[in-house]
C-alpha cells in the first residue's frame, strides 16, 4: 500500500481537558484514506472524548496539540462545518428529538452538504428512493421516516440509524462511537454490512469499540489501544484478538 | 378600598351608564358588579399570584365601553374554519354582518345585548351574587360585567351527532384612551352536550386597545368541551383575561391556550373539577418577544373524587420579554383519588429576556397521584449539537427545537385548519424551518 502525502485526519499531541480534569494526554493519530482504523480502550480511557472534540462538541478544553482534517486545521471549524466537509459522527449515545422527524433531518442534512458543494437541493423523490434503499439495507422498516429522530427507538435501532445516516450522507471520514454496543449478533451483522458497504479509496474510518466482536466483521488495518488519554499500543488486527483474550489490564500496566 | 383607580372607575360608570343597556336584571348586576369591585378594588402587583401582570396601563387607559366601530370587511379576519360558525364582536359589539350564524338544533347563541335575562344560562354566572370581597383572581370578571354591552350567551343541549362548532372572534379597534372592549361570553353545557369552541383575540390595525374579557363555562354532567383560544392582538394593545369554569361529573374539558399577541397580556384561569371524575387539560403556549408581558395564572381546584387534571405550559421568551406562568392546584379534602400532572416548561430565548414558571400545589388529602415538573433553560444542548453535527445551520437548528417544544401543546390541537394558522401566526414570532412542515 503506498501511503498518500497528506494524511486524511492528522492528530498531533492532542490535549482535551473537560472542567479542568485532563482526558486526553497527548494523542497522536493519523488517518489515510481507504483505512479503518479501531480504536479500543477501557472505559474511560477517554474515547468517546476523542469522537466528540472531532465532532467540535462544546464544552472540551482544546489545551494542546493539533488536528488537521484534508490539510486544514479542523479545530477552528464549527461543528455544522465539519459535517459539511465531510465528517460524521456516529454518536455512542443518539439524542431523541420527538417533533423532529427522520427524513426531514436525512434530508437537510443531505442538503446542508450540496450546498457546500454548490449544488442544487436534492430532489425529494429520488431522495427518498435512496434513502428507502439504504433503510432495505440497514433493516429499518418504512413507518420510520415520519417518526421521530430516534424517538422510542430502542438501542439497536438507534445505532441503526446512526449508520442511515452515514450511509446516506456518505462521509468522508466517518467516526463510529460504539456503534456495535448494544447489538445481538444479527444487528452487528447489518451494521457492519453498513459500515463496509462505504469502504473505498476516498473514504476512512475510525470505529470506536470495546469489543473485538465488530472486527470480525469491519477488518481494521490499524487498531489503537487508548489508555488514559493516549494511545498506548498500536497493531494489526490481532492485537484487538489479544485484548480479547488477555483483557486491558496488561496494556493498561505497561502503560503506567 | 377606594382607591383613585376605582374611583375613577366608578365615576366613568356613572357617566357611561346611559349607554349601558338598563334592562331589568342586567342593570342590578352591573351595580352590584361595581358595588363588589369598589369594595375590594383592582388586583395591584401586591396581590399574590399578580406579581408579574403588568398593571401600570391601568392609570392611563379608560373603562367606558369603546364607542362604535367602524365597520369591517370579512378580509379583516382570518380564513373561515370549516365546519364552524362564527359569531364576531367588534370592540365587544356584536356584527351579525360578519357572522355566520349556527345552524343546530342542539345549541344557541344569543347576543348578550338581544338576550332577555331569562336566556342567560343561570349557572353561568358566578360574579351575579359576587362576594363583598370578591378573589383578587377575579376581580377583572367584575370590571367585565359592570361595562360589558354585549358577549355570547351560549347553550349547547345533549345531541347525539357530530359536535357542536363554533368560533369566536372579538376584535379590538378602538384606542384606549377613547374606550374599552370588553368581550364576554357565558357558555352552558347540558348534560352530555359536545362543543368545539375556537375563542379569538385580535385586532383590526395597530391601535394601542385596552380588552378585559371575561368568560364563564359551565359544563354538565358528561359534556364535553374542547376549548382553544388564541390571543393575538396588536403589539401596543393591553389585554386582561378571566376565564371561570365549573366541570360536573364525568364532563371532559380540554382547554388549549395560544397566547402571542398584546403588550401586556394577563390570564387568569379558574377551573374548578366539581364533580367527580371531571376531566381537565389546560394546555398553553405562549411567547414574547421585544418588551411583552405574557402573564399566565390558573388555578384548578379538585373539588370532588376521582377527577384528572393534566396542565402543560411551554413558554419562550425572547428580547426583553417577561413571560410567567403560575399553575396552581388545590386539592380539596373530599378529592382523593386525584390525578394531577404538570408539566411548566419555559425557554429563554435571550439574555435580556425574562422567563417564570411555579407549579404550586396544595393537598387537603390523602391518596392522590400529583406530579409536577417545571423546567426554565436554554435549547438541550444535547439535541441542539446531534442537530449540528449533521450539518444543519446554528440558526435553523435553533428554530427547530423551539418548534419541537411548542409541538407539546400544538399538536394537540385537534382542528386541522385552526392549526395550521396557529402555526402559521407561531411562524411569525418563531420562524418556522423551511420544508418542515411539509414533510411531516
Ligand atoms: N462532561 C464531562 N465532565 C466531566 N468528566 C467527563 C465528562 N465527559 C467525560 N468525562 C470523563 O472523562 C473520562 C473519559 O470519558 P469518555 O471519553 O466518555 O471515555 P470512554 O468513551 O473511553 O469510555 C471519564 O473519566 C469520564 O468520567
Ligand atoms: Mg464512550
Amino acid at each position: 500500500m503506498t501511503a498518500s502525502p497528506t494524511p486524511l485526519l492528522a492528530i498531533n499531541d492532542l490535549h482535551v481537558s473537560v472542567e479542568g480534569k485532563q482526558i486526553l494526554n497527548g494523542l497522536t493519530l493519523q488517518v489515510r484514506v481507504g483505512e479503518v482504523h479501531a480504536i479500543m480502550g477501557p472505559n474511560g480511557s477517554g474515547k468517546s472524548t476523542l469522537a466528540h472534540v472531532l465532532a467540535g462538541r462544546p464544552g472540551y478544553e482544546i489545551t494542546a496539540g493539533t488536528v488537521s482534517y484534508e490539510g486544514c486545521d479542523l479545530l477552528a471549524l464549527a461543528p455544522e462545518e465539519r459535517a459539511r466537509q465531510g465528517v460524521f459522527l456516529g454518536f455512542q449515545y443518539p439524542v431523541e428529538i420527538p417533533g423532529v422527524n427522520n427524513v426531514y433531518l436525512l434530508k437537510a442534512a443531505v442538503n446542508a452538504v450540496r450546498k457546500q458543494r454548490g449544488l442544487p437541493e436534492v430532489d425529494a423523490f429520488e431522495f427518498l428512493g435512496l434513502v428507502r434503499e439504504k433503510m432495505k439495507l440497514m433493516h429499518i422498516e418504512d413507518s420510520f421516516l415520519s417518526r421521530g429522530v430516534n424517538e422510542g427507538f430502542s438501542g439497536g435501532e438507534k445505532k441503526r440509524n446512526e449508520v442511515l445516516q452515514m450511509l446516506v450522507l456518505e462521509p468522508r471520514l466517518a467516526i463510529l462511537d460504539e456503534t456495535d454496543s448494544g447489538l445481538d449478533i444479527d444487528a452487528l451483522k447489518v451494521v457492519a454490512g453498513g459500515v463496509n458497504s462505504l469502504r473505498s479509496p476516498e473514504r476512512a474510518c475510525v470505529l470506536v469499540t470495546h469489543y473485538q466482536r465488530l472486527l470480525e466483521y469491519v477488518v481494521p488495518d490499524i487498531v489503537h489501544v487508548l489508555v488514559r488519554g493516549r494511545i498506548a499500543r498500536r497493531g494489526d488486527r490481532t492485537l484487538a484478538l489479544e485484548l480479547e483474550r488477555r483483557g486491558y489490564d496488561w496494556v493498561t500496566e505497561e502503560a503506567a | 378600598m377606594s382607591t383613585p383607580l376605582t374611583a375613577r372607575i366608578v365615576e366613568e360608570h356613572a357617566n357611561a351608564f346611559r349607554a349601558l343597556p338598563l334592562a331589568g336584571a342586567a342593570a342590578t348586576r352591573r351595580r352590584t358588579a361595581l358595588a363588589a369591585l369598589t369594595a375590594s378594588g383592582l388586583p395591584t402587583s401586591r396581590d399574590e399570584n399578580w406579581k408579574y401582570a403588568n398593571l401600570r396601563p391601568l392609570e392611563r387607559l379608560r373603562f367606558i365601553p369603546a364607542p362604535a366601530a367602524q365597520p369591517l370587511a370579512a378580509t379583516d379576519l382570518p380564513a373561515a374554519i370549516p365546519g364552524f360558525a362564527r359569531y364576531v364582536f367588534v370592540d365587544g359589539a356584536f356584527a351579525p354582518a360578519l357572522s355566520a350564524a349556527l345552524h343546530s338544533t342542539a345549541a344557541a347563541v344569543t347576543p348578550l345585548a338581544a338576550a332577555p335575562d331569562g336566556d342567560r344560562a343561570p349557572a353561568a354566572m358566578p360574579a351575579q351574587t359576587p362576594a363583598p370581597h370578591a378573589p383578587a383572581d377575579e376581580r377583572f370578571a367584575l370590571l367585565n360585567e359592570a361595562f360589558a354591552t354585549d358577549g355570547a350567551a351560549i347553550r349547547v343541549a345533549a345531541h347525539h351527532d357530530e359536535p357542536v362548532r363554533l368560533e369566536l372572534v372579538f376584535v379590538a379597534s378602538a384606542d384606549a384612551l377613547t374606550g374599552a372592549s370588553y368581550p364576554r361570553v357565558e357558555l352552558h353545557l347540558d348534560s352530555q352536550a359536545q362543543l368545539l369552541l375556537i375563542e379569538r383575540h385580535m385586532s383590526a390595525g395597530a391601535q394601542a386597545s385596552f380588552v378585559n374579557s371575561a368568560v364563564t363555562v359551565d359544563l354538565g354532567r358528561g359534556a364535553t368541551l374542547h376549548h382553544y383560544r388564541l390571543q393575538e392582538l396588536a403589539a401596543r394593545a393591553t389585554v386582561f383575561d378571566t376565564l371561570i369554569a365549573t366541570v360536573a361529573r364525568d364532563a371532559c374539558y380540554r382547554l388549549y391556550g395560544i397566547s402571542i399577541g398584546a403588550q401586556s397580556a394577563r390570564s387568569t384561569l379558574a377551573v374548578r373539577l366539581a364533580g367527580e371524575r371531571a376531566d381537565l387539560t389546560l394546555a398553553v403556549v405562549a411567547l414574547g418577544d421585544r418588551q411583552q408581558v405574557q402573564d399566565i395564572f390558573a388555578r384548578v381546584e379538585h373539588a370532588a373524587p376521582g377527577a384528572r387534571t393534566e396542565q402543560i405550559f411551554r413558554g419562550i421568551s425572547a428580547g426583553r420579554a417577561r413571560v410567567a406562568f403560575n399553575g396552581k392546584i388545590v386539592v380539596g379534602s373530599e378529592a382523593h383519588g386525584t390525578d394531577s400532572r404538570q408539566s411548566l416548561r419555559g425557554l429563554l430565548a435571550g439574555p435580556e429576556a425574562e422567563i417564570d414558571v411555579r407549579p404550586q400545589l396544595e393537598i387537603y388529602t390523602d391518596e392522590v397521584r400529583c406530579s409536577h415538573g417545571a423546567t426554565v433553560g436554554k435549547l438541550d444542548e444535547s439535541m441542539l449539537f446531534y442537530l449540528l453535527s449533521r450539518g444543519l445551520e446554528p440558526e435553523v437548528a435553533q428554530r427547530l427545537l423551539k418548534w419541537v417544544f411548542l409541538e407539546d401543546v400544538v399538536a394537540k390541537i385537534g382542528v386541522a385548519e385552526l392549526r395550521r394558522q396557529i402555526e402559521e401566526r407561531l411562524a411569525q414570532q418563531v420562524p418556522e424551518p423551511a420544508a418542515r412542515a411539509e414533510s411531516t
